[in-house]
């Protein structure tokens, strides 16, 4: 008896010990529940859209930070009152703070998204390999896009810190290694890209595009193209690229103004990059937004029950306001701005007799409160409640935001040309004149570039602080020290963030840019 | 004890011969402490003869059949065994001796037990009698303050666990559990167990210790025992309970409303003055200060509340002569002090049953079900009571749009945010059912009698996680809506393992030899489901909380699943050779594959400890101090192999992006990876222990050097703005460790006991294979840097000196006029003496761990009065104040009444605190020792009175009063410096308890 239990527990036992050893070892190389790269079948073309809507997607995927922190240096636009986030309230009024996190989160997420491109590109190319025909053709007009979304990225830091890195891969290492690029390099490489890719590209508006509506077409990449040469001072470049887009017939202004940068004007003719967000019309599930509150107003009465106000972050300056009435301005005052009583009062005392379509009610019958913040608000940040999707309470929820426009490409051209560039397509009157026209104003003719300005000023204002790089080009930065503010040169560029020094071969210091090391990185590049 | 069987056997053998005529009797006796008290329980059991009884309530015991000249042996835990001859009485009273060395005890070890004098290595062993003083729902809490080398950081929430910490951090992996070993079975959590459950918590501290669970063992091992029944014992029932309150203790004084009002108008925001006229107009005048609102709010004292904890257990063990059994249950029920529902509530069941087959056949089965229920509080609700204004009250009647309750909303004041804490704490419910089962069935062989012994176990660990996150809806004014919401996520975590032991242990000569071989095998599999649902169509009662009533719209993009699996093998095994218990020799080894590290699988992990005890060396004979001394020292590696394995390559995300108003599917990647192994832990242990004074006096000392060789460190790539886990660097810890204990019987009324310990903790970063040579960690606002040669984790920026006192001081100072500076800014100190201040005067402020910690006790028995007391205290860490840092982000909200009356406002007011308008300025924002505090901190950590009444009528009975963590003392500016990472940002209190407690036997 106790022979057999004996060898059945030994027998038992050497069966199972050899049995484990032979079954789990192989399993050591498994790992289960994890998707990676080399899971995609990059034979099947059919999936190589994927990484391109992936790179749209980050595209959109903005910060609520970031256009806040591109635009608000204007005189176009205040930072709204102290209190709550001072230091952007001091970076409005060029005093700047290497270490406030805005800075280092716009730094980050821009670089971020530009190595997210850098990998959608490598991606595609992975399907290229195996495409045939008409499909290698797609993935380089795919790969062209992308690189019209990692110009933008580019474009934005140089304009803020003048000397940035230049990053084409996903393994960014020997890129910093060789240090930063001058923002004439940046602007060169820009321009570079997109003589690349404009041939890729499809020759269409964005919004005639059926496989991706909206997308990057060669008019994008010929907005990029003029928007660097303007960095540039290359006026003729200007002209050209700008030409190319107005000769080609294919864009024109959206009638109403107001309603262009509202729901009804979203992916319209005068549209040539647009960050496209959506509840698609239903009141839950999934939704792709951006946090527009700090745009809106602190405190309002909406025309739709519910609808949430804003945090009043992004003030149109009296400046502005004051210079719209002077010329007259009807629709793009009251598109632009939103009025609160207390803002309506400050202008009268001042003086100014404010027109009759000005009120704190919208158009769209929101009422704007009184709120101790901002005496205003930015009206082409602004969604009618009415607009909102049933159900969907965040402020501006749902609403595309615009890039570049054609107004912008007009007014670009039209500049370059009263700067001494050859007219490529229409004469600079012409195109002045079409912005003007849908603005309801009378046209002018023999425009000078002061002309041209007060137009941008009037037409662009709150988009992008491109009436504050257009002061920094120009060397009229006497317009930037408005209000109580003083501009010093020096106060062009921000600081690199101090989690970047920390980081990266820079040296941040704004007064100090020229050392001996940054001047070795630059030669290496 | 085997040397005494044998001898015993002798002296039967001889006397049997002697008295083969004599008759047999009856003899009857009591076994009594040398302080007289009955011990109930003992064993009594005749030598050679199957003769036994258990000692009754009164110590009695009877013992039939035995003869003049049989030696029966006397055994009750925590005593020293007895043995007596039968005589021709037939009355016997046997005082027992406290084994106050305890030097026979036997100490649980991976994979088998060890004799506590022959350890080379450092093990800390508890017993129940003081892990079951602390009123908690797990034990590792009561470990806190007792043993040295183990940092406890109390969770303050119910039914959270401790973060546990032995020797230092080694990581910078976010999982640093230790791991823990219940009866053979491994886990990172023990929140199912019951402290009256367990008999006993080794602490593995050494790497040589541990060093047999490899791969695992990284962060220290916990082996755990749970009780088992006796064989020939009587079945004793046991009851205990405690019930009690829970109360927060140095609450967080805010400012009052006058404090923020001044504080508002002083920072020169014409918006701040605006909101608090705001208030004014809404709230009306204060009579007392005409100038701030009729509205005082304390959030803290709003939200806090008195929590009840209770507990109760009921045990019964026992044994015959085949079978031991131990059964019980539990019921422990503990509220939060957060004034939601906020409570764990656990009820436990559990049965462990040895079964004696045949002479050499053995098997058991263990098996412990735990169902618990957690609500788990909203932190950020803590977070919001410290922010909140109080010039706004919990309730706003003025609120119209606020439904169902009319709570008020700071931004009809103007304020950015809704503040109000109440909305969290009322609309929200998040409940976890929380399943654990633990079964193990072992079978055991003998297959060389009391030499070569196999053992087979296979166990199965089953967690199952049912989570519901319930978000109300509400309205609170100025278009604030929230609608309904249920997550849902089921979790379960199906653990299975398979270990193959043969141990062979064999005494020649002086030679004692123990060898063990075995094999594990363990399939750890985990699943994740989880949905959200939005529109909860009769969200007003419970009965429809379920994703069915959701709108079914709503689950778009809002279901998500994963599993995952990992496989591992592993062979080890043991040997402990000791010569004449004098000389000791131990070495492990364990060869460990893992799934986790798909490029090169295996990894081998030995160690090696030798001991000397003096103490048996002829010339310490009679020396009539040392009872027993020891030197022993060992080295040993670990392997880590708790780090992410995601790392290892590209990962890809499915995204929906709007396009047209269409939603349409797209992928990222990430664009990083590394191939890492695993962290090799490398350890030297030096130690010894001595027993002096009649084993009266007992030290054990420890010191050691803990490297981590391979550490996997986060390596920032700037650009892609990611750290990437590579294998890059080197830690170590190193420390000393010292135990103290003293134990004294004064009269048969009197004993008393203190004891001490203390640990040093140096933890440094030795190598970082990173080109700056540091590591940046914590946000970029909150910068936390380990470079070479500092702490991990260490809090890193400006050295505050004071504040500019005048406008002469700071016109004087180039650095002041180079910064605009006012007076009422901080200092700081130009490190490198250039005269400006810039990122190169940034230095270490100091690390969140604690460089001395010590803990003692004292015990007093008087009669049937005992008492004993503890405390615990800390010095040297660091705790940043995140509270306060965060005003950083947001400007215009309250703050600590210490920052409001301490502030600087005008010359000679503060050398500490900046001005109100300085606070929001960004050169005072910056990340100095001003927002960076010390952690130290003195805790009476438990008081304990019990009274056992000693009364034929009534079974045993003990009745005793706790308090746990009645008194804290800290100069921190927070509710508790028990902060687990050191950095306070809302962190839930860990609040007082005094419990009322009975312990019945029978």
């Amino acid at each position: 008896m106790k022979r057999i239990e004996k060898s059945i527990i030994l027998s038992v036992f050497t069966i199972l010990a050899l049995a484990t050893t032979i079954s789990c070892s192989d399993k050591l190389d498994t790992q289960e529940g994890q998707l990676n790269t080399g899971d995609l079948d990059y034979t099947n073309t059919d999936d190589m859209i994927d990484p391109v809507i992936g790179a749209y997607y980050e595209f959109a995927t903005r910060g609520w930070e970031e256009p806040l922190l591109l635009g608000v240096r204007g005189d176009d636009v205040n930072a709204g009152g102290e209190g709550d986030q001072q230091p952007f309230s001091d970076t409005d009024r060029f005093i700047y703070n290497k270490d406030y996190w805005m800075y280092n989160s716009l730094w980050n997420v821009h670089y971020n998204d530009i190595v997210n491109m850098n990998t959608a590109i490598l991606q595609v190319e992975n399907y290229k390999e195996f495409a045939e025909g008409d499909d290698i053709a797609r993935a380089d007009q795919y790969i062209a896009e992308i690189s019209v979304l990692r110009a933008w990225f580019h474009f934005n830091l140089a304009r803020v810190w003048e000397d940035v890195f230049i990053i084409t891969s996903n393994q960014p290492s020997t890129e910093v290694e060789n240090g930063v690029a001058s923002k004439a390099e940046v602007m060169q490489f820009i321009i570079d890209q997109m003589d690349m890719a404009i041939p890729n590209l499809p020759d269409a508006r964005p919004n005639e595009r059926t496989d991706i509506p909206g997308g990057v077409t060669s008019y994008t990449a010929y907005a990029l193209k003029a928007l660097a040469y303007q960095e540039l001072e290359d006026y003729q470049g200007v002209a050209d690229a700008a030409g190319a887009i107005i000769n080609s017939g294919k864009f024109s202004l959206y009638p109403d103004f107001y309603q262009l940068f509202k729901k009804p004007g979203e992916l319209s003719d005068e549209s040539l990059l647009e960050m496209q967000y959506s509840d698609f019309g239903s009141s839950t599930g999934d939704a792709v937004y951006h946090l527009y509150a700090p745009f809106g107003p602190q405190n309002w009465t909406p025309e739709r029950e519910n609808a949430s106000s804003g945090w009043g972050f992004y003030e149109p300056s009296m400046k502005f306001i004051k210079f719209m009435i002077d010329r007259n301005e009807t629709v793009r005052l009251e598109t632009s701005v939103l009025f609160t009583d207390r803002g309506i009062a400050e202008i009268e005392n001042d003086g100014y007799t404010m027109p009759s379509f000005v009120s704190n009610t919208t158009p769209s019958g929101d009422i704007i409160n009184d709120y101790a913040r901002a005496l205003f608000a930015s009206g082409k940040h602004y969604l009618p409640s009415v607009q909102l999707t049933d159900g969907r309470n965040d402020y501006g929820a749902g609403k595309n935001m615009i890039v570049i426009r054609y107004a912008e490409i007009l007014l670009m051209y039209a500049e370059a040309v009263t700067q001494g560039a050859s007219a490529t397509a229409i004469p600079a009157d012409a195109a002045v004149n079409l912005v003007r026209e849908r603005a309801e104003l009378s046209t002018i003719s023999g425009v000078t570039q002061q002309d041209v300005l007060d137009e941008k000023f009037a037409e662009l204002a709150m988009e992008w602080g491109i009436r504050y790089y257009d002061m920094i080009r120009l060397g009229k930065t006497e317009e930037l020290s408005y209000d109580g503010r003083s501009f010093s040169s020096g106060d062009q560029y921000l600081p690199y963030p101090q989690a970047q020094v920390d980081a990266l071969p820079l040296n941040a210091t704004p007064v100090d840019r020229n050392t001996a090391m940054n001047n070795a990185l630059r030669q290496l590049n | 004890m085997k040397v005494k069987l044998f001898l015993a056997s002798v002296f039967f053998l001889v006397f049997s011969e002697l008295s083969y005529a004599q008759q047999t009797k009856t003899i009857t006796g009591t076994v009594i402490s040398a302080n007289e008290v009955p011990l109930p329980g003992a064993e009594v059991k005749v030598n050679g003869k199957d003769i036994f009884d258990v000692t009754d309530f009164d110590g009695n015991f009877t013992l039939e059949g035995v003869e003049v000249g049989d030696v029966f042996t006397v055994t009750f835990l925590g005593f020293k065994d007895k043995v007596a001859e039968v005589t021709t009485s037939s009355n016997y009273s046997v005082f027992l001796e406290e084994d106050a060395g305890q030097l026979d005890e036997v100490v649980v070890v991976g994979y088998g037990t060890q004799k506590k004098r022959d350890l080379t290595g450092a093990i800390a062993s508890l017993d129940s009698e003081e892990l079951e003083k602390t009123p908690t729902a797990n034990v590792m809490q009561s470990l806190q303050g007792k043993v040295s080398g183990v940092q406890i950081v109390s969770a303050g929430s119910p039914g959270d666990s401790p973060t546990v910490r032995i020797r230092g951090l080694g990581t910078f992996q976010d999982a640093t559990n230790v791991l823990y070993v219940v009866d053979g079975t491994l886990y990172d959590n023990i929140d199912f167990l019951n402290t009256k459950d367990i008999k006993s918590v080794n602490v593995l501290k050494d790497a040589s210790s541990s060093a047999i669970y490899g791969v695992r063992a990284a962060n220290g091992v916990v082996i755990i025992e749970t009780k088992s029944g006796r064989k020939n014992q009587k079945p004793q029932i046991e009851y205990d309970g405690y019930t009690g309150i829970q109360r927060a203790q140095n609450v967080v004084k805010m400012a009052n409303a006058e404090q923020f009002v001044t504080m508002a108008l002083e920072s020169g925001s014409a918006a701040d003055e605006q909101f608090v006229n705001n208030a004014i107009q809404r709230y009306g005048r204060s009579r007392v200060n005409p100038n701030i609102p009729d509205v005082n709010t304390d959030w803290y004292e709003e939200v806090l509340r008195d929590g009840i904890i209770q507990n109760h257990s009921i045990g019964v063990s026992g044994g015959a002569e085949k079978v031991t059994y131990s059964i019980g249950t539990n019921y422990f029920a503990q509220e939060g002090i957060l004034d939601m529902k906020n409570e764990y509530e656990r009820f436990n069941m559990r049965s462990k049953v040895d079964v004696d087959i045949s002479d050499r056949f053995k098997s058991g089965v263990n098996v412990i079900f735990s169902n618990a229920t957690k609500y788990t509080p909203e932190n950020a609700a803590w977070f919001k009571s410290y922010f909140a204004v109080p010039i706004m009250p919990v309730i706003d009647s003025l609120n119209t749009g606020a439904s169902p309750i009319p709570y008020s909303n700071a931004q009809i004041l103007g304020y950015r945010g809704t503040q109000n804490p109440f909305t969290d704490i009322t609309f929200n419910e998040n409940r976890q059912k929380i399943r654990k089962v633990l079964a193990t069935l072992y079978f055991q062989y003998e297959i060389i009698p009391e030499k070569l012994d196999f053992k087979t176990t296979y166990s199965h660990n089953l967690s199952a996680f049912e989570e519901r996150y319930v978000n109300l809806p509400y309205l609170l004014g100025n278009n604030v809506e929230r609608r309904s919401s249920i997550t849902r996520a089921n979790n379960t975590f199906s653990n299975q393992y398979w270990d193959n032991i043969l141990t062979y242990n064999d005494q020649f000569g002086d030679h004692d030899l123990t060898v063990m071989a075995g094999s594990s095998y363990r399939d750890e599999a985990s699943n994740n489901f989880s949905a959200t649902g939005q529109d909860i169509a009769g969200i007003k009662l419970e009965s429809s909380w379920f994703l069915n009533f959701a709108d079914p719209e709503s689950f778009n993009n809002n279901v998500s699943e994963i599993g995952r699996r990992f496989y591992g093998l592993s062979y080890f095994g043991r040997i402990a050779y000791n010569f004449k218990d004098k000389y000791l020799l131990y070495g492990t080894f364990r060869a460990d594959g893992s799934s986790k590290f798909t490029k090169d699988p295996w990894g081998y992990f030995p160690s090696v400890g030798a001991g000397w005890v003096i103490s048996e060396e002829n010339f310490m004979e009679d020396n009539g101090v040392f009872d027993f001394l020891k030197l022993r020292a060992s080295w040993g590696k670990l392997g880590n192999d708790n780090v992410a394995a995601s790392d290892g390559s590209n990962t890809i995300n499915v995204i929906t992006a709007a396009l047209g108003e269409q939603p349409r599917n797209g992928i990222t990647s990430t664009s990083v990876f590394s191939d890492n192994t695993w962290e090799v832990i490398e350890e030297v242990n030096f130690g010894m222990n001595m027993e002096m004074f009649d084993n009266r006096l007992s030290i054990d000392a420890d010191y050691y050097i803990r490297d981590t060789e391979d550490a996997i460190l986060p390596v920032f790539i700037p650009i892609i703005n990611r750290s990437v886990n590579q294998n890059s660097g080197v830690i170590r810890n190193q420390g000393l460790e010292l135990n103290l204990n003293w134990n004294q019987q004064v009269s048969d009324d009197f004993s008393y006991s203190i004891g001490a310990n203390f640990t040093t903790l140096d933890n440094e970063a030795i190598s970082i294979e990173d080109e700056r040579g540091y590591i940046d960690s914590g946000s970029a606002e909150f910068r936390q840097r380990t470079q070479e040669g500092g702490p991990l984790f260490a809090f890193y920026g400006y050295e505050r000196t004071g504040v500019y006192q005048n406008q002469a001081q700071v016109d004087a100072d180039p650095i002041a006029v180079e910064n605009n500076l006012s007076p009422g800014d901080l200092i700081y100190r130009d490190q490198n003496g250039d005269g400006v201040i810039d990122d190169s005067d940034r230095v270490i402020l100091g690390s969140f761990l604690p460089e001395f910690t010590f803990g003692g006790n004292i015990g007093v028995n008087y009669k049937a009065f005992d008492m004993t007391m503890s405390f615990y205290g800390q010095t040297g860490n660091k705790i940043l104040n995140r509270k306060r840092g965060e005003i950083i982000f947001t400007q215009d909200t309250n703050m600590d009444a210490d920052l409001a009356i301490n502030r600087w406002h005008g010359e000679g007011t503060s050398n500490a605190y900046p001005s109100s308008a300085g606070l929001r300025k960004a050169w005072n924002q910056r990340l100095s020792n001003f927002w960076v505090e010390d952690g130290d901190f003195f805790r009476i950590q438990n008081i304990q009175v019990g009274y056992t009444i000693q009364s034929e009528a009534l079974p045993q009975t003990r009745l005793y009063f706790t308090a746990e963590r009645p008194f804290t003392f800290f100069d921190y500016n927070g509710f508790d410096p028990e902060v687990p990472n050191g950095v306070d940002r809302q962190t839930y209190p860990i609040p007082s308890v005094y419990t009322i407690g009975l312990n019945i036997k029978i």
